[in-house]
């Protein structure tokens, strides 16, 4: 995955996740989302390697990791249960990176040690904030992003 | 009609008890195993046990935490259904062992008996969880089955809940880990955890539709987070076909294809239509843990599905029906006479109490004003749990890094770090968690009245569990009583040399006790508890008879020598060794 | 008597049964143990019928010499590893059939045989010997969850029989299959003989792979350490089994840190391969082919 693409698959899932959670929508509505959203971060996956996916053991989770980050930046749009929701997407987020890693070490792979940590230190951190101003959604967006493509 | 179910779970569970038993006698040749993952159906049935385990927890568990409204009978319908999955997921693991007896080898009890079970190991993390796992459920659903009697317990169901919920999750991870980390072509995937805990929660809903559709009624919530259920998994399957070219045709039309005709309204109404669903996808499920587990299965030349493999099925299935609708009907009467019903229900329409509660909710979240963070009720009664269980899940984890430095540690040749350790870590911190939560809430806030009987049942289980420790930590004798000695070639005459004798100390004695007579630590350490010093007062108030006949037949973890060493070599051998200790 | 208890004595009567099942059959056993142990020509056989059905293809990548273990504990000095000449060997066999009396590697019922699951540690891929590579980071080892596969100082990948617990998950996870599973009783079923009494014969349910001649190994180092307490054993002049049988002195046997052992001095004239599936974990057991 060039570094391009990297970011690009950022703004994919920003884009997708605008669509979640609508007011008033249907369970149905947002559970075909969720597998149609993993079904495009695949396809997107899948042309998208630079190599093919087969010989690159880190791209496996790549889809995951997407629709995690998807989901963080659907909770921002929430109405109600925000920071608990927050903190669940942002768990489930560390939680695909974290035994994902596991499972690549065990077959030679180098573990995203920092990307690791940060999510569990942002996880942690957003438990504490009380109120979700829009500033602190930006800051919050801002941060997913930089750890998605930097770390 | 339970009657009748249960019946009909004993006929299927008699043979399968024969195939379980010929199955453990015969060893793992007696069932399907492919040639590449010497694994079979035993783990494939493992693995689906252990999903339908999810059911019970994660119906109750997740939605009590998050807020989601499901009546009590169905959760406690969902908890049992856990319960008894778990007995099954428990037995497979075990008796697919090659040696059945040594499972114990597996636990990670420390250093004790010099045993170290390999805590890099994904089984040795199943084994915790799965332990864990299974105690925090029945200790889950007797809270909520004695919250009805005495409701001062209520409180502690949702705490329990937050506890459970990471934790079932946790589970099914470690399991997709036994995957996930091998080098086995079809098992790649980092994806894996969140791929074997769609399937779980598909398997478990679909079992938990399947039960209450038996008890004749329906919850339609569950029904749809079925269906929405099955889509995420196809397009997880879709991924891992992408990706690895192999796609499981016949679990996909079972589990995805076939369910989707529940949006047709004449099939989604009837009874049988819904049951059918319900068993459509648990079959299509069983058939893909089949095919991940034996990936060469139906190959030419590999063997195919046999009479004991089905036995194995028959014993799970059977088992399943028969305990479940046996605790079923002996809980219902205890709990509430000789009544059908099992937990309370009210009566009312679940879709209208959905939307009722979502509408209030709705207008409650509009008038929400901020809460504290870290204030609610739960965390509050968590809080001292959660501390002591970190605390301890920080020192098991520093103890078994920080052995490694150390020469002569259990560890000195094993590279520990915390990736290895890491799956382990919440199990212990909810175990132990769990433990003081219900400490506190019977000594602490009161909230139960042990009777009692409780506290000698709680006496009787402490002894066992001590007896049962020292038992495992005295060990039994280290050569099998059968154990056939080969002839040995015979060393020399009856007079034997010092340079022989020293020859045959140190090729057959100093490996364990050292060529100086001091113990070769790291060899005993890594494979024997320590044994008994042997300063020359102790030889000389043993006396070189009894130590003749100690070398010669043996004991404790000393192995005989006799067939192996003539009479006048072992007496050689004990004067030689107490010339070594009384060497400075 | 009412349903419930009839129930109650019919699951009664089935556990009864599934115990007595269970119970170790002495009178079987003690006649079976009294069959006369296998021909030698059964072994040769096997050999041969193996050989027959090995799988054809080898995919080697070239890897550099292995150096000093990087698991804690390891010797600095010693690291035993083989390599096979793949321009001297003729995929003869002769290593197997070695390797199998040395070993006492037990035969395979018919059932087994048929569908190719062997005991042998040696076994032909692509017209060449492959054993187990004792990785230095050998996932076998990783996964194991009593410990009973692990690693010795010296490099060897050893198997404790007795810790064993038979779970297999080490056999599912070497890539090149070299671990082998005794999922019969050799011994009752008059399959096994000792033919070297220095090596246990393996009960039913463990795992078991090539040893590099663990024993040789160890003899020669309480003879080494008997005469020479104070001095550095670098296994000098010991040879494995296949390697002492190999008519062309195509498998080398050695110590690849020590550089008077002709492992090393091979390794610096030679290009080194290993199967692709295990160059990437250090492995100690590897192919030569052309010349640098």
């Amino acid at each position: 995955m060039t570094p391009l693409l990297n970011a690009f698959a950022c703004l994919l899932a920003l884009g997708c996740a605008s669509f979640l959670w609508r007011k008033g929508s249907s369970p149905y509505r947002n559970g075909a989302l969720l597998a149609g959203f993993l079904l495009l971060f695949s396809v997107f996956t899948y042309f998208g390697a630079s190599d093919t996916v087969v010989t690159d053991p880190s791209l496996e989770h790549y889809p995951f990791r997407m629709l995690a980050l998807c989901l963080c930046f659907s909770t921002t749009s929430l109405g109600i249960y925000r920071r608990r929701y927050l903190v669940l997407a942002q768990a489930l987020w560390c939680w695909v990176e974290l035994f994902g890693a596991i499972a690549l070490y065990y077959r030679g792979c180098d573990a995203a040690c920092v990307r690791i940590a940060a999510l569990a230190g942002i996880t942690f951190g957003s438990t504490f904030l009380s109120q979700i101003s829009r500033e602190m959604e930006f800051c919050l967006m801002v941060f997913w992003m930089a750890v998605w493509v930097f770390f | 009609m339970f009657r009748y179910l249960m019946l009909a779970g004993l006929a299927l569970f008699l043979p399968g008890l024969f195939a379980l038993g010929y199955a453990v006698l015969e060893g793992p040749s007696a069932w399907m195993t492919d040639s590449r993952t010497f694994w079979g159906t035993p783990i494939a049935l493992f693995v689906f046990w252990i999903g339908l385990a999810h059911a019970g927890t994660l119906l109750s568990a997740i939605f009590l935490a998050l807020g989601i409204k499901l009546d009590r009978r169905t959760a406690l319908i969902a908890e049992l259904s856990t319960l008894v999955s778990l007995v099954f997921a428990g037995i497979f693991p075990l008796m697919h062992l090659g040696v059945v007896e040594n499972f114990y080898m597996v636990a990670p009890f420390l250093d004790a008996r010099g045993n170290f079970a390999n805590v890099r190991s994904p089984l040795v993390w199943d084994f915790c969880c799965i332990v864990v796992y299974a105690l925090l459920s029945l200790l889950f659903f007797t809270t909520h089955l004695k919250a009805r009697v005495v409701p001062a317990l209520d409180r502690y169901c949702k705490p329990m809940a937050w506890l459970l919920f990471p934790l079932v999750l946790w589970v099914h991870t470690v399991v997709s880990l036994d995957f996930a980390t091998t080098f086995v072509p079809e098992w790649r995937g980092a994806f894996f955890p969140v791929y074997f805990i769609v399937g779980a929660i598909l398997s478990g809903l679909a079992l938990v539709n399947l039960l209450i559709c038996a008890e004749g009624y329906r919850v339609r919530l569950m029904e749809r987070l079925q269906l929405i259920t099955s889509w995420i998994l196809c397009a997880i399957w879709i991924w891992d076909l992408l990706f690895k070219g192999y796609f499981c045709t016949s679990a996909f039309i079972f589990a995805v294809l076939l369910p989707q005709f529940r949006m047709v309204a004449v099939i989604r109404e009837s009874r049988a239509g819904r049951i059918f669903f319900s068993l459509s996808i648990l079959l299509g499920l069983f058939l893909e843990r089949f095919y991940l587990v034996s990936p060469l299965a139906g190959v030419p030349g590999e063997p195919g599905f046999g009479l004991v493999d089905l036995g194995l099925l028959a014993f799970s299935l059977g088992g399943f029906m028969m305990l479940f609708y046996a605790a079923r009907s002996l809980l219902n009467e205890s709990m509430e006479g000789a009544g059908t019903y099992f937990g309370e229900v009210d009566g009312s329409d679940m879709a209208n109490v959905e939307e009722s509660e979502r509408s209030r909710e709705k207008t409650h979240g509009l008038t929400l004003s901020y809460i504290q963070p870290w204030s609610s009720e739960e965390y509050k009664t968590l809080r001292l749990p959660l501390a002591c269980g970190f605390s301890v899940a920080l020192l098991f984890v520093l103890w078994v890094c920080a052995q490694l430095p150390f020469v002569g540690s259990p560890y000195e040749n094993v590279e520990v770090i915390l990736v290895n350790v890491l799956p382990l870590s919440y199990p212990v911190i909810a175990f132990v968690a769990a433990l003081v939560l219900a400490c506190k809430a019977v000594w602490v806030d009161k909230a139960v009245e042990l009777g009692r009987n409780s506290y000698v049942a709680l006496a009787v289980a402490l002894v066992a569990l001590a007896v049962l420790a020292g038992m495992f930590y005295a060990g039994g004798a280290a050569s099998r009583p059968d154990a056939v000695i080969a002839e040995a070639p015979q060393y020399g005459s009856e007079i034997v040399d010092s340079a022989h004798v020293q020859f045959v100390w140190n090729a057959r004695c100093a490996q364990c006790h050292g060529v100086d007579g001091r113990f070769n630590d790291k060899f005993i350490r890594e494979y024997y508890p320590v044994p008994q010093k042997l300063d020359v007062a102790r030889i000389d108030s043993l006396g070189l008879d009894s130590l003749v006949n100690v070398v010669l037949d043996g004991r404790v973890n000393m192995n005989p020598y006799r067939g192996r060493l003539t009479e006048s070599e072992a007496r050689a051998l004990v004067v030689y060794m107490r010339s070594l200790a009384e060497a400075p | 008597m009412d349903r419930r208890e009839f129930i109650k004595s019919c699951s009664l009567v089935a556990v009864m049964g599934l115990l007595f099942g269970c119970r170790k059959s002495e009178l079987l056993g003690d006649i079976a143990s009294q069959f006369s142990v296998p021909e030698l020509k059964r072994f040769e056989d096997e050999v041969k019928l193996a050989m027959s059905r090995a799988k054809k293809s080898l995919d080697l990548v070239r890897v550099s010499a292995p150096g000093p273990l990087k698991i804690p504990g390891a010797s600095p000095v010693n690291r035993f590893g083989m390599a096979i000449d793949l321009d001297l060997c003729d995929g003869c066999g002769k290593c197997i059939l070695a390797c199998n009396l040395e070993n006492n590697v037990p035969l395979v019922p018919a059932e087994d045989a048929t569908r190719g699951r062997f005991m042998h540690w040696v076994e032909m891929r692509g017209n060449a010997p492959l054993m187990c590579a004792h990785c230095g980071d050998a996932p076998c080892e990783k996964v194991c969850p009593t410990g009973a596969a692990n690693h010795t100082p010296d490099g060897i990948s050893a198997m404790m029989y007795k810790r064993c617990t038979g779970s297999r998950f080490c056999g599912a996870n070497c890539p090149v299959h070299a671990r082998k599973f005794n999922f019969n009783d050799a011994q009752s079923l008059g399959l096994a003989r000792q033919f070297n009494k220095e090596v246990p014969l393996r009960d039913k349910g463990v795992m078991e792979k090539c040893s590099l001649c663990l024993h040789r190994l160890q003899n020669d180092r309480l003879a080494f350490k008997t005469r020479n307490p104070l001095s550095e054993w670098r296994g000098r002049g010991v040879k494995t089994a296949c390697a002492e049988a190999c008519p062309k002195n195509a498998i080398v046997f050695g110590n690849w840190l020590d550089p008077e052992s002709p492992l090393a001095r091979l390794a610096k004239t030679r290009i080194l391969y290993a199967p692709r599936e295990v160059a990437a974990l250090d492995p100690s057991v590897v192919f030569v082919r052309g010349r640098r």
